[in-house]
């Protein structure tokens, strides 16, 4: 069927957004070949478009919002001071002889504490100060190191939070129940996040927690929180990694699932 | 803070005044994070937070019909992006300047296309998305986007239009 420029209107503006279908854009891009008047309108959609990302990349959340966001204690609790604010300062990542120099010490979790609850009483006690974590190194330093640890029988989950202006500034290898967990620190714009990586199976799915499946990754999300603290737990083949924070819980679960 | 600021950006442009788009913001991840078990897998997080804040805008202005006067929403619903614009050399001057007026016609749309041109252009979401939190059908999405770029083309004919034949032809 012939097309006419009227109904060609709401194509050429799909087609700006890239929102058409093959058979759509098929059509389209036939009729803008034989309509002088349609392929200006086409290039006016363009320049509009192109005005509004000009709006769009102008507008940005003032800095007062993240602090009032970051002091709002129904979303954060208030920011790490003392010890653990000085311990996990990215200003400490140029300090790299800190990680090279120190020896690596495994931290005992409490017997017979179910591993969720053990993550989170963790990442407290880094959080506060109260548990030694060697910083200093860039993220691939710190892995390198924390996978030297284990003899390289395993490598810590890693994950690229650059979007969100996280960084990995720390790393702490740790034994719970006699087994060895290696703990990335990530931090950046007042949030830290925990991530543990060992080796499990099915027996070290927390009890009693909400299930997400993901269908893309074909993989399940095991979610718990407590005290405020949220948690995020999954499987990648041999590995289990938990991801710990007061970050909301969606912004962790997408965070897990971009792993 | 994941989003933060695709969220501000929406509600800059769909409230009227810094103020309200701050609380509109912060008052979405509050309602994020008191309903995350209501996130579905598989779907996108901004999207859903953006559905959040849509739904508290709408509690809050539509529902308790309180008027937005075209005046507020040129007062204020572009405000906050505009003192993002450092000012000094000329050329920044005339992008605000630019940036101001777009978002301007932009407030001046009817309702329904705004929120059509403030989710896809300045949300950076899908037809899909944000026929979702529209509660509308794709198709829906895709002619009132086309009638509000239509309307916005006449606003801005001086900025979209630079040639002078092109802008005889269009009109």
């Amino acid at each position: 069927m012939e097309m006419n420029c009227q109904r060609a209107e709401e194509l050429i503006t799909a087609l700006a957004d890239h929102e058409l279908s093959e058979l759509e854009r098929e059509d389209i891009a036939a009729h803008l070949r034989d309509c002088s008047g349609c392929r200006l309108r086409y290039q006016q959609e363009l320049a509009l478009k192109s005005e509004l990302r000009t709006v769009r990349d102008a507008t940005r959340a003032p800095a007062r919002l993240r602090e009032k966001i970051l002091h709002d204690r129904r979303i954060f609790s208030p920011a790490p001071t003392g010890l653990a604010h000085r311990f996990l300062r990215p200003a400490l990542i140029a300090a790299p002889l800190v990680l090279l120099l120190l020896p690596l010490l495994y931290f005992m979790g409490p017997a017979g504490q179910p591993i969720a609850l053990i993550a989170v009483r963790t990442h407290e006690k880094i959080v506060k100060g109260e548990l030694f974590v060697a910083s200093g190194g860039s993220p691939q330093e710190i892995k390198a190191r924390l996978s030297e640890s284990v003899g390289d029988a395993f490598a810590p989950m890693t994950y690229d939070l650059s979007a969100i202006k996280m960084t990995a500034v720390a790393g702490a290898p740790l034994e719970w129940h006699g087994r060895k967990i290696l703990a990335t620190i990530y931090q950046g714009g007042g949030a830290t996040i925990t991530c543990y990586t060992f080796p499990g199976g099915d027996r070290d799915v927390p009890p009693k927690v909400d299930v997400f499946y993901d269908p893309d990754k074909k993989a399940e999300f095991y979610l718990y929180s407590r005290d405020g603290i949220n948690l995020v737990f999954h499987r990648e083949g041999k590995l289990i990694c938990i991801l710990v924070s007061r970050l909301p819980m969606p912004e962790l679960l997408g965070i897990a699932r971009k792993s | 803070m994941a989003h933060l600021d695709d969220l501000y950006r929406i509600a800059a442009h769909l409230g009227h005044g810094p103020g309200e788009a701050e609380d509109l913001v912060q008052e979405t991840y509050a309602r994020a994070l008191a309903s995350y078990r209501q996130f579905e897998p598989g779907t996108r997080l901004k999207a859903w937070l953006a559905k959040i804040l849509h739904n508290l805008f709408y509690d809050r202005y539509r529902r308790a019909k309180r008027v937005i006067s075209l005046d507020d929403r040129e007062a204020g619903g572009c405000g906050e992006k505009l003192s993002a614009v450092a000012p000094g050399p000329l050329e920044n001057l005339l992008r605000a300047e630019r940036s101001e007026k777009i978002g301007a016609a932009v407030a001046r749309l009817p309702d329904e296309f705004r929120m059509a041109v403030v989710l896809v252009d300045l949300g950076d979401l899908s037809y899909a998305e944000a026929a979702e939190i529209l509660s509308c059908p794709v198709g829906t999405v895709r002619s009132r986007l086309s009638r509000a770029r239509q309307l916005l083309r006449q606003q801005l004919s001086d900025y979209v239009l630079d040639d002078e034949n092109e802008k005889k032809t269009w009109k």
